[in-house]
């Protein structure tokens, strides 16, 4: 156990200038990064890593925190204000957040994505440092059994976004699969359906595959209804009612319990190694809606959706260093570089962590803490920044976004294999989009499916290929009855509301 | 009339469905023995859901309206225009070809204000190979 001394030491150290200079260049640099497609705060985190040897320990992991948080609100821009989102994870936000933009109030929206991503951070971060020993010790007891039930949940709460169409829904959730499947398959590591392509024995990457379906068959859609007329990309309309640039306290209030359920779904999602913020961020929208008392206004600007996808998303960044550094099991990507981040640093992450550097572990919460009101307060002048860069000429926002995009998945994928898969993908996204075919839930399962498969294949090798050993588990049993009781309970809130 | 999108993108399902399971499958996926989950084990069921839920779509339509053809060859267009550029990438790189791609997007939208094009043409790619290259220092396309 901490003795308060040390708490206080490391709170002592984080809270100084120079610490927090580097928060705010960090969180200004991710919010920027963040907010160009493809580009994102891991790939900011990865290039920034050398940069920070020859900083002391505690400004560098602050540095990079500042990256990771800046980048998960500079994801939310693009995908509100042009329904291109910068970062996988922003893709839920897109769904309620352009619609608003749309409406004249892009303002509101991109203040909304803000306020519920810092709330959702917060909350987890709070967590994080209360409570982050006993969850990771929970999240360890999930064994392969569980994580494949947990994934079988995930895959229930599809469920929540198929419209008026189930059979086109399972279509879309059957085809992400199905790209899903492409590459090694992960019990035997043999080629699948590479068809002589080895760039692709490692699968389609989800950025080619992410931003092409929802960045660039938008942009192609809005290319194509472009008549000469050079329109701004968005219209920010001055109707003289001040709400309509900002958020109320009333309004943020009423989404209390949606950033609340947003927030401990991605805490409890984060703290689970390999699941990811894109996951939380659907699942929250989905519950949300589903739990509306007015889901048919999802879709069409509702700050509900925008509040539950960003505070979900954003909660998953603290949770994912409870793993990380109670085990020293990173639960992401961004995760993975903190700990290289950290281990650069002489910090060994694990058990005795909190033993050992129990002060420069407090100083890293004390830094996470104030990277969340820095992210608050350059967020606020940033936001009018992007506002007034989108509401330039489409002709060259649209030119400008392409070329960022070949650049950032290029970069992400290490050559333009990847941008040509982009294409492919963005061509395949806006045929579906335009035959009425989910490319939310196609993203989902498409980011599912590996994890799926290999908790299958991993539980079936566990359980020598015997089913009913689940019916030992009673978290395993338990989740499944949950994600039967949610499609259920999904699909009759669906046809209510075909009914209304 | 308006049910004619859904039988087409569900008959279109249905055949992939089919084809996957009966011949890609077979063919472009390496069987191994032993093993718990076998390589074609995922693939195969998904094949199966597709083409049944394709022929579902394809019997029970709905009323979804596809977008204006008109507007859809358009985007082949422009699809055609980004593929040439990513070629072109391919063998000239981005510094070249950037330019030209970013001009004949904006013309082709109707952009003609001298302005806008020198900043989407000149100021823009400038920018990324600047970002890229000399504050990121990583490489191109």
């Amino acid at each position: 156990m901490v003795d308060f001394s040390t708490i206080l030491a490391g709170f002592g150290d984080a809270f100084s200038l120079f610490n927090l200079a580097f928060v705010l260049f960090g969180v200004i640099l991710g919010q920027f990064v963040g907010a160009v497609p493809g580009i994102g705060p891991i790939m900011a985190m990865a290039i920034a890593i050398p940069f920070t040897f020859g900083l002391d320990p505690l400004p560098a992991i602050a540095f990079l925190v500042g990256v990771n948080k800046g980048g998960l609100v500079g994801g939310a821009v693009p995908a509100v204000l042009m329904n291109t989102p910068g970062t996988p994870d922003a893709a839920a936000t897109a769904m309620d957040g352009y619609p608003l933009a749309k409406q004249g109030k892009p303002l509101k929206a991109t203040k909304m994505a803000l306020f519920s991503s810092v709330t959702g951070d917060t909350f987890s971060d709070i967590v994080l440092i209360t409570v982050s020993a006993p969850l990771a010790i929970l999240a360890l007891k999930m064994g392969p059994i569980e994580v494949a039930a947990l994934m079988i949940f995930a895959f229930s709460i599809l469920a929540g976004l198929i419209g008026n169409s189930i059979a086109k829904g399972v279509i879309s959730a059957a085809f992400g699969l199905l790209a899903a499947s492409i590459g090694q398959d992960p019990e035997n590591f043999t080629p699948r359906l590479i068809f002589g392509y080895w760039d692709l024995f490692d699968g389609l990457a989800l950025p080619s595959v992410a931003i092409g379906m929802l960045a660039i068959s938008e942009i192609l859609h809005r290319l194509s209804e472009a008549h000469g007329n050079m329109r701004p990309a968005i219209v920010a309309k001055d109707t003289g009612n001040p709400d309509d640039r900002r958020v109320t306290w009333a309004e943020y209030w009423s989404c209390r319990y949606t950033m609340l359920r947003g927030a401990s779904i991605g805490t409890v999602l984060g703290a689970l190694p390999g699941i990811g913020s894109t996951a939380a961020a659907f699942m929250s929208y989905a519950m949300t809606k589903a739990g509306s008392k007015d889901p048919k206004s999802f879709g069409k600007g509702n700050i509900q959706g925008i509040a539950a996808s960003e505070s979900a998303n954003s909660a998953v960044v603290g949770a994912n260093l409870i793993p990380l550094l109670t085990l020293g099991i990173p639960g992401s990507v961004g995760a993975a570089l903190i700990i290289s981040a950290f281990m650069i640093h002489g910090m060994q992450p694990g058990p005795l962590l909190f033993e050992n550097q129990g002060r420069l572990v407090y100083g890293l919460f004390g830094a996470m803490i104030m990277a969340n009101f820095v992210n608050l307060w350059v967020g606020q002048l940033g936001l009018r920044l992007w506002v007034r860069v989108v509401s330039a000429p489409e002709s060259i926002i649209f030119s400008s976004a392409l070329l960022l995009c070949f650049v950032g998945v290029s970069m992400a994928t290490s050559g333009l294999f990847g941008v040509a898969i982009m294409l492919i993908f963005a061509v395949i996204g806006y045929l579906m989009a335009s035959f009425g075919y989910s490319l939310v839930i196609f993203i989902i399962a498409f980011f599912l499916g590996p994890r799926f498969e290999k908790s299958i294949a991993q539980s079936l090798a566990l359980t020598n290929g015997d089913l009913t050993q689940v019916l030992k588990s009673p978290v395993a049993l338990a989740l499944l009855v949950l994600s039967v009781v949610s499609v259920v309970w999904f699909l009759r809130k669906n046809t209510e509301g075909e009914d209304e | 009339m308006n049910t004619l999108s859904d039988r087409i993108s569900g008959l279109f399902f249905m055949v992939m469905g089919l084809a996957m399971y009966f011949w890609i499958n077979p063919n472009y996926i390496e069987t191994v023995e032993g093993g718990n989950l076998s390589p074609n084990t995922l693939p195969n069921i998904i094949s199966i859901i597709l083409a049944i839920a394709g022929a579902f779509v394809a019997i029970k339509p709905t009323t979804h309206r596809l977008r204006n053809p008109v507007l859809m060859a358009k985007t082949g267009l422009y699809v055609a225009l980004l593929t040439a550029g990513i070629w072109a990438m391919s063998w000239v790189g981005f510094e070249f070809v950037a330019p030209v791609l970013a001009l004949a997007i904006m013309w082709l939208i109707g952009e003609r204000r001298p302005l806008w094009l020198g900043l989407g043409v000149v100021a823009m790619p400038a920018l990324i190979w600047f970002l890229v290259t000399q504050l990121l220092g990583r490489a191109l396309p």
